[in-house]
């Protein structure tokens, strides 16, 4: 062991010390940006020289210490934990939310409601049964008719409308899905060529894991991490990053909600594809799940589809069942004849019920007599008034919507809220895990600085034992 | 597993709840300052289904009052008209009386006596064609304005033609299974001649020519007093549906207070409740603000020199 070799020991720590207070620093730095992961320096003792020859026998200390590598302190199974929580939690909490969004149009219960409005059409007929002379009452019955008409139409817009902008947001979505996928495998690129030159690549790591966590997210996306440093991104079991290389995904399918729900599996419905292959995506979670299964034909659990077909069913109802009565009362004719009442509600051809429906007499031409009952016979008004609790009539069609979307929200905000509290508690252990503690930063600083010190002091000390020796021998008796 | 606790788990867990108890706070004000506990029907699917329910009963009900109002104005007419009508037969039959009495005697009286029968037979007539609201109250369904029609024979002679119509009747509905019927059939009163049946005005007619052709009218007391029970028994069947409507009504206010009752129980808020449940929401609130204030604020630096 040379003489000096002391002095290269102490500057070996001199310098771990400062690089591990370095790391602290950066630690430090980055304590409140998000996705950043603490790091470590990892230190190794190095070892004395021990050459296996004859003269080697001496028992020595090492020689000091060396940084093999700056790590990042990140729990692969928290982070897939975390991953996997986020992908139902996106999944629950958009579909709570969009339906929702779809109540809040009902207007229910309120005065206001398509239950109020039918109420009060039912009874206008009472009043014209009344008085079937009065021209007031037969204006009034009409201007009822036309309200209950636009309720149902504007209620059933309201869907569409709904349904165009999950469709715009199913579009920007994939978009988003493919520029993110397409920014994880640059980094995959990045951060092999790093890793491969012995270099560290914590922070682009860092801002991998966070785009993945985001993918998660939105199609419910798992990492598999490769030997060479490079992360796949796997979607439904396929890959939408493998490697360097990015699968982009495509929304296909109609823009126009009557078109893309009419057949269930047909071409027009709105579906997930592989832009390279064409077969369908299958998502395990995230938002987009959401949207597009919002986006589904009636038979495939489509809510807002559902809703469409519900108002249609009401609307054709309500013609069916007061026409049929409609169509056997009579109104008085010329000289004490009568004449048949006909249809009251009819549909435009073309539409869709809930929008095509229209009243289709004035109102002198409403007729509220039974055949022979005379000019101002009121009975079957009074019939038609009676199918307000008719079974299968709009009124009942109605309330068991209404009820039936109030339980179903009601319980998509009761999973939205477990699984958001999941997410919660598998993000805060993440985070408990990969976060910057001061304190514990702080103490790292006072323990480097510490060491610094001492090994600065025991330079010193070698420093003057050399003195000793170089400057100070052979004076003897001076 | 026990978690390691840094400064941003403190921080995150801490605003987490912050902004839980804000947003619990903020809700029940919402429910407090808008009044109802069921604003959308997820808020109570079940309370969602009765109230919508008991809002059309309560609907139709109110309709059922109208209707009800409306069948009182009719009955009220025609109770007053066959009073009326009653009365003025009472004194037809006086006549007849007196005009039985004095026998084949003196010309200017049985004149006299006809031209009174002949009176009130046009009392009887207005009587019979009074109207509610535009409609006679004894032909219900009829256009024609009057229940009776008179068509003069060449001859002279009268005939009293009911315009009404005997399929149709004027229904007032005050319940899902009750309708009480609000005309009177003015037939049944008061005859039809175009029918067969004579009408109680003709029959005045035959009675004032049989007196002034000098003829022995005592026999006509008993048609009279047949007349008279027909109308007297009509007068109770209107009696008895008009203390049915009476009766619904009644019942109907009691009810419209009840479903509005239940109604406001289901969807309207318990005010004392809420308040109180506010008032420890922000107890909660502050004492969430207290231990973050506390929570956050040290730091290992503070005690270094």
């Amino acid at each position: 062991m040379s003489s000096f070799s002391g002095l290269s020991t102490a500057l070996s720590s001199l310098i771990a010390q400062r690089q591990a207070l370095e790391v602290a620093g950066q630690n430090i730095a980055n304590a409140n940006t998000k996705g950043y992961t603490r790091q470590r320096v990892d230190m190794q003792s190095v070892q004395a020289l021990s050459a296996p020859s004859m003269f080697s026998a001496q028992v020595g200390a090492g020689n000091g210490v060396k940084v093999t590598g700056v790590t990042r302190v990140a729990d692969l199974f928290l982070d897939a934990r975390l991953r996997s929580a986020t992908g139902t939690a996106s999944y629950t909490a958009n579909r709570a939310d969009a339906l929702a969004r779809l109540e809040t149009t009902l207007t229910e219960p309120a005065d206001t409601g398509l239950a109020a409005t039918l109420q009060a059409f039912w009874a206008a007929w009472q009043d014209v049964g009344n008085n079937p002379n009065d021209p007031a009452a037969r204006k009034v019955l009409i201007g009822a008719a036309d309200n209950a008409v636009k309720q149902i139409a504007d209620g059933y817009r309201a869907v569409e409308t709904q349904w165009i902008q999950a469709r715009t947001e199913a579009d920007t979505l994939v978009t988003d899905v493919n520029t993110t996928a397409q920014s994880v495998a640059h980094l995959n690129e990045q951060i092999r060529s790093i890793l491969v030159s012995g270099g560290s690549a914590n922070e682009l790591m860092d801002e991998r894991d966070r785009l993945i966590t985001t993918l998660s997210g939105l199609v419910g996306a798992q990492a598999r991490y490769r030997d060479d440093g490079t992360v796949d991104v796997m979607v439904g079991g396929n890959a939408l990053v493998r490697g360097v290389v990015a699968h982009p995904i495509e929304a296909q399918g109609s823009h126009v909600m009557g078109i893309a729900t009419a057949t269930p599996g047909g071409p027009d419905a709105v579906r997930l594809v592989w832009s390279g292959t064409g077969a369908p995506v299958t998502l395990d979670g995230g938002r987009l799940s959401s949207v597009l299964e919002s986006l589904a034909p009636e038979a495939d659990g489509g809510h807002l589809a559902q809703a469409a077909a519900r108002y249609d069913a009401i609307a054709t109802a309500l013609a069916t069942k007061v026409n049929e009565v409609h169509g056997t009362a009579v109104r008085p004719g010329p000289d004490g004849t009568e004449v048949p009442g006909g249809d009251f509600f009819a549909f435009d051809a073309g539409k869709p019920a809930a929008l095509g429906l229209r009243v289709a007499v004035t109102a002198d031409l409403v007729a509220v007599g039974a055949p022979g009952g005379g000019p101002f016979d009121g009975t079957m008004a009074d019939a038609i008034s009676r199918l307000a609790d008719a079974e299968g009539g709009p009124d009942a069609l109605w309330r068991d919507f209404v009820v039936d979307l109030g339980v179903r929200a009601r319980s998509a905000e009761r999973r939205a809220q477990v699984t958001e509290a999941a997410r919660s508690t598998a993000e805060t252990l993440q985070l408990s895990s990969a976060s910057v503690d001061l304190d514990e930063e702080t103490i790292n600083m006072l323990a480097f600085q510490r060491a610094y010190e001492g090994a600065a002091r025991v330079m010193t000390a070698i420093d003057e034992m050399l003195d000793v020796l170089i400057n100070r021998t052979g004076v003897v008796g001076r | 597993m026990i978690s390691r606790v840094t400064h941003q788990t403190v921080q995150r867990s801490t605003l987490a709840n912050l902004q839980l108890n804000l947003s619990k706070m903020s809700d029940l004000q919402g429910r407090v300052s808008g009044g109802k506990v069921i604003t959308k029907p997820s808020d109570d699917p079940a309370g969602t289904a009765s109230s919508m329910r008991l809002r059309g009963d309560l609907r139709v009900t109110e309709q059922y009052a109208r209707n009800a109002a409306d069948g009182i104005g009719w009955l009220t007419t025609v109770d007053s008209s066959l009073q009326a009508s009653i009365t003025a037969l009472r004194q037809a039959r006086n006549l007849v009386v007196q005009g039985a009495s004095s026998g084949t005697g003196n010309e200017v009286t049985r004149n006299a006596i006809a031209t009174e029968l002949e009176g009130l037979r046009d009392a009887l007539l207005e009587q019979a064609n009074s109207s509610y609201l535009g409609r006679p109250v004894f032909a219900g369904t009829t256009d024609g304005g009057a229940a009776y029609r008179v068509e003069v024979a060449p001859d002279g002679t009268r005939s009293y033609v009911w315009q009404g119509h005997d399929a149709g009747s004027v229904q007032r509905r005050i319940g899902p299974e009750t309708q009480v019927r609000a005309d009177s059939p003015g037939n049944a009163v008061f005859g039809d001649d175009a029918a067969g049946v004579e009408t109680v005005f003709a029959m005045l007619d035959r009675i004032a020519a049989e007196l002034r052709a000098g003829g022995e009218i005592g026999p006509r007391l008993d048609e009279i007093d047949a007349r008279m029970n027909t109308m007297l028994g009509e007068l109770a069947s209107v009696g008895t549906r008009y203390k049915q409507l009476e009766t619904g009504q009644q019942a109907m206010a009691k009810a419209t207070a009840d479903l509005k009752g239940q109604i406001s129980a289901i969807e309207d808020i318990d005010l004392a409740e809420m308040l109180v449940e506010l008032q420890a929401q922000e107890v909660a609130y502050q004492a969430a603000l207290g231990a973050t204030a506390r929570v956050l604020q040290p730091s290992l630096l503070d005690f270094l020199r």
